[in-house]
C-alpha cells in the first residue's frame, strides 16, 4: 500500500473535477479550476498537456474541450483506503455519525480488510480523564441535531446548564463542533444575536446541553465565523522571548505550533515568538508558558505579563 | 530554475524542509546549511507553491523569512494534507488512470490485450500493451482492480459497489471530514473528502498538531511492523546534535502527547532489556528487520507494558537514581468553593494520583511514577497556590524551587501583598 503516490496528486484531483464535467470546456473553464483546486504554478504544467494532446483525455471540437470518460465515473477505493474506513469503525466516537445498521454493513463490505490501525496502538499518555460520553444515546441525538442544523444554518432551541451551575435558555445557530484532543470532549461554537442586530461568537460544552430543539428559522445570510474569531484576538500579542538551552526553541516552537505566530531569531541564541489569541485561550495560554518555567521570558504584552506575575506574586507569597 | 517541476519524487526529502518552516519559521536561506543555496532555493519554491494561501514572508537584516502562518481556530482543514499530494508522474501514468478505469466501469472482467484494444477503440489511444499489463497488475496489488484467473487467462474487473455506497452516504462522509482532523493519517480522509468534493464546513480541532501528517510514512511502517510482530532498525537524527545513529527494537505502542505535540515509539530495546520511547519526528528511516520467532513474546511484551503503564507520567521509563519508583506530593491551596475546579483538575489531569482534601482549602496530591521530572511542567501549572512540594527525587524539588527563584528574578517579585487571582485555571 503505498501512502505517497500520484493517485492522490493535486494534478488528478483536478483532472477528475475536469473530466466529470458534462458540458464542453473552454480553455478559460480548464484555467479557472486549476486556479481553484491546483498550486500555485500548476497552470504552467497542466495546460501544455491538454492543448499539445499529450495528455489525451479529452476531444477536441475547435476550442472546446469534451470529456473522454463517462458521466458516472466513480474512482474505486485502494487497500489503504479501506484499511482506512476499517480502522474508524474501530473508534468510538463512529456511533455520533452512523446507526448500527450502517456500521454492520461497513463491517461485511470490510470483512477481508486489515484495519490500518487499532485504537490499542495508540495511547494518549497527558489526555483528560473524563471525556464524553460517546455511547450516550442522549448525546448522540444532541450532537446530531446539532451538526443538521449546522449544515442548514437553523436556529435551535438550547437549553445548557454553565459550568457555574447557571441554567442557561437561549436560540442559537451552530457553527462549528469543536473537538478537544486534549480534553477528548466536543464543544459548540454557536451565533447568538447580540440584540443590535449583530453576532455574537458563544462556546458550549457538548456535554452539557440538556436539549436541543430544531426551529424553522434559518440564518438569512452567512456569518464570517473566522472574521468573529479573529476580531475577538487580542491587538497586542504574547511575546515571547527564548533563550535556546535545554533545547527550549525546539519544544516551545513544537508546543505552540497550533497557535498563530511569527518567530525571529534577536541573536545567536535568542529567539522572539508573537502568538496570536484571545480571552478564551488566555487562562490555557498562561498555563502552557508557566509549565516552561524559567526557559521561556514573557515580555509583552502588558495584561498577560500582569497575569504571569500575580500568579508568581501568590506563589511568592506563599513560600516567604 | 528553468527545470523547475512543482512535484516530486520522494517525500521524505521535503519533509524536512516543511517541518523546519512549519514549526520554526524563522529559518533564511544561510539557515539551511546542510544543502546548497539552489536546493534551498528549489524547496522554497515548492513550498510556496503547494502552501501559498499559508505562507508569510517577512523582511529581516540577513535575508527573507520564509514561515507558514497556520491558526488551527480558523482552519477546517490540514494545509499540510497538500504536501502529500505532490507525487511526480508520468503522462501515461494519468492517461492509464483515467481510461483504464473508465473502461472497467461496467464490472465486466477483461484481459490486458482486451483492456488494450478497448482503449483504442473506445477513446483512440495507443498504448504498448505491457504498458497497460504492468498499470492493471500495479492497481491489482493497490486494491483498485480486482485480478482474477480464469484458466489460463488472467483478467481485470473494477467494483464499485462501496465507492457508490460511500458516496451516498452523508454521514460517512460527514464522519471521514472528523476524523481527517482528528484521527491518523489524514490524508487518506481528506482524499475522500475532496472526491466526493464534501469538504468540511462542521468540524474544528483543538490541541491537534497539523505537523503530524509529515510523520505518518513512518507511522505507517511502524504500524505495520507491530501487526506482523517484527522487529525494526530505526535512523534517528538527533534534534540537538545533527548526528545519525541507528535503534534497533520491537515495536508495541505509539505514545501521543496531545499538549507538548511530540510522538513516540514506545519500542522493547532488546539489548539492554528496557523499554525505550523514540520520537517519532527524529526517525528518518523505518526498516522492518523480521519476524519474531516466538509471536507469543510479542504479546507478553504488550503485557509487560500495559503493566507498566500505570507507573509511567510521560515515556521515561527510568530515572536519574537507583530507586525504581519515585514518589511525589504537592499541597494546593484552594480558595472553596469558587475554585473547586482546581481539584477537579487534578483529578482530570493527574494520571491517577491521589487526591485528598487535608483541611478546608487544602488538597494533597499523590503520585509514584519511574520518572518525577517529567511532572515538573505540570506542576509549575499551578504556581501562584502550590504550598509544599515533596518528592523522594531530591534533585526534582531542588530544581523546582530553583526555577522559581529563576522567575521571581526575572519577573522582579519581591516582598509585597499578593494580587487577586484570574478566575480559571
Amino acid at each position: 500500500m503505498e501512502l505517497f503516490s500520484e493517485r492522490y496528486s493535486c494534478y488528478y484531483q483536478v483532472l477528475r473535477h475536469l473530466l466529470l464535467h458534462q458540458d464542453a470546456l473552454s480553455i478559460q473553464d480548464i484555467r479557472a479550476q486549476i486556479s481553484k483546486e491546483g498550486f500555485e504554478e500548476s497552470m504552467l504544467s497542466i495546460i501544455p498537456k491538454l492543448e499539445s494532446g499529450e495528455w489525451n483525455l479529452f476531444d477536441r471540437d475547435g476550442a472546446l474541450y469534451l470529456s473522454k470518460i463517462s458521466p458516472s465515473f466513480v474512482t474505486p477505493l485502494s487497500d489503504l483506503e479501506k484499511s482506512y474506513l476499517k480502522a474508524l469503525l474501530s473508534d468510538p466516537r463512529i456511533g455520533l455519525f452512523l446507526d448500527r445498521g450502517q456500521i454492520g454493513f461497513l463491517q461485511r463490505m470490510l470483512a477481508s480488510v486489515t484495519p490500518l490501525w487499532t485504537p490499542e496502538q495508540f495511547y494518549y499518555y497527558d489526555r483528560f480523564a473524563g471525556g464524553d460520553p460517546w455511547e450516550d444515546e442522549a448525546y448522540r441525538t444532541i450532537f446530531r441535531t446539532l451538526l443538521h442544523a449546522r449544515k442548514n444554518r437553523q436556529y435551535v432551541d438550547i437549553d445548557y446548564n454553565a459550568p457555574n451551575g447557571r441554567r442557561i435558555h437561549h436560540y442559537y445557530v451552530p457553527a462549528r463542533l469543536e473537538y478537544s484532543v486534549k480534553n477528548d470532549k466536543f464543544r459548540l461554537l454557536a451565533l447568538k444575536h447580540t440584540g443590535r442586530g449583530k453576532m455574537r461568537l458563544e462556546i458550549l460544552n457538548l456535554a452539557r446541553i440538556k436539549s436541543v430543539v430544531p426551529t424553522e428559522k434559518e440564518l438569512s445570510s452567512a456569518v464570517d465565523l473566522n472574521a468573529l474569531i479573529q476580531s475577538s484576538y487580542y491587538k497586542e500579542p504574547l511575546r515571547l522571548r527564548i533563550v535556546n538551552e535545554r533545547n527550549a526553541l525546539e519544544r516551545a516552537m513544537l508546543h505552540f505550533a497550533n497557535y498563530e505566530k511569527n518567530t525571529r531569531k534577536l541573536d545567536e541564541n535568542t529567539y522572539e515568538c508573537l502568538i496570536y489569541y484571545n480571552q478564551n485561550m488566555e487562562t490555557e495560554l498562561l498555563i502552557e508558558v508557566l509549565s516552561f518555567g524559567p526557559m521561556l521570558t514573557v515580555t509583552g504584552n502588558d495584561r498577560f505579563l500582569a497575569l504571569l506575575k500575580a500568579r508568581l506574586e501568590c506563589q511568592f507569597n506563599i513560600n516567604a | 530554475m528553468s527545470n523547475f517541476q512543482e512535484l516530486i519524487g520522494s517525500f521524505p526529502k521535503t519533509r524536512e524542509y516543511v517541518r523546519d518552516f512549519f514549526v520554526y519559521g524563522f529559518k533564511t536561506r544561510s539557515d539551511f546549511k546542510e544543502k546548497s543555496p539552489r536546493t534551498y532555493d528549489n524547496e522554497r519554491r515548492r513550498l510556496e507553491c503547494w502552501l501559498s494561501p499559508y505562507v508569510r514572508k517577512d523582511y529581516v537584516s540577513n535575508g527573507a523569512n520564509i514561515s507558514l502562518a497556520i491558526d488551527s481556530n480558523l482552519l477546517d482543514t490540514n494545509p499540510l494534507f497538500r504536501v502529500w499530494q505532490t507525487k511526480s508522474f508520468t503522462g501515461n501514468d494519468i492517461m492509464l488512470h483515467f481510461l483504464i478505469l473508465d473502461l472497467l466501469q461496467d464490472g465486466q472482467p477483461e484481459t490486458a490485450e482486451e483492456i488494450t484494444d478497448g482503449l483504442l477503440t473506445k477513446y483512440e489511444t495507443f498504448f504498448d500493451i505491457q504498458a497497460v499489463r504492468r498499470k492493471c497488475n500495479a492497481y491489482a496489488k493497490e486494491g483498485l482492480l480486482l485480478k482474477e484467473k480464469k484458466g489460463k487467462t488472467v483478467v481485470f474487473s473494477l467494483d464499485d459497489t462501496l465507492p457508490r455506497w460511500l458516496g451516498s452516504r452523508e454521514n460517512l462522509l460527514d464522519a471521514i471530514n472528523f476524523y481527517q482532523m482528528a484521527g491518523p493519517f489524514g490524508m487518506i480522509g481528506n482524499e475522500l473528502s475532496a472526491r466526493y468534493q464534501h469538504h468540511n464546513h462542521s468540524f474544528r480541532i483543538k490541541h491537534s498538531f497539523f505537523v503530524h501528517t509529515l510523520e505518518d510514512e513512518i507511522l505507517f511502517t511502524l504500524l505495520h511492523a507491530m501487526r506482523l510482530k517484527a522487529s525494526v532498525r530505526l535512523s534517528i537524527k538527533s534534534s540537538r546534535r545533527e548526528t545519525v545513529s541507528t535503534a534497533c527494537c520491537i515495536p508495541l505502542q505509539i505514545f501521543t502527547s496531545t499538549r507538548s505535540g511530540r510522538r513516540f515509539l514506545c519500542g522493547y530495546v532488546c539489548r539492554s532489556e528496557r523499554f525505550t520511547c523514540f520520537r517519532l519526528d527524529s526517525i528518518r528511516h523505518v526498516t522492518i528487520t523480521a519476524p519474531l520467532e516466538n509471536p507469543e513474546a510479542y504479546d507478553e511484551l504488550l503485557e509487560k507494558l500495559d503493566r507498566n503503564r500505570n507507573k509511567l507520567w510521560g515515556v521515561s521509563f527510568q530515572n536519574e537514581g537507583n530507586h525504581f519508583l519515585e514518589s511525589l506530593s504537592m499541597t494546593l491551596r484552594v480558595s472553596e468553593p469558587s475554585e473547586n475546579y482546581i481539584p477537579e483538575r487534578l483529578k482530570r489531569e493527574g494520571r491517577g494520583g491521589v487526591v485528598t482534601k487535608t483541611a478546608p482549602n487544602t488538597y494533597l496530591y499523590e503520585i509514584e511514577v519511574f520518572d518525577s521530572n517529567e511532572l515538573l511542567p505540570w506542576i509549575r501549572t499551578f504556581t501562584g497556590r502550590i504550598l509544599s512540594l515533596q518528592c523522594s527525587n531530591q534533585s526534582v524539588e531542588r530544581r523546582f524551587y530553583r526555577d522559581l527563584q529563576a522567575m521571581y528574578r526575572i519577573y522582579g517579585i519581591e516582598k509585597k501583598e499578593p494580587q487577586a487571582e484570574s478566575k480559571n485555571g
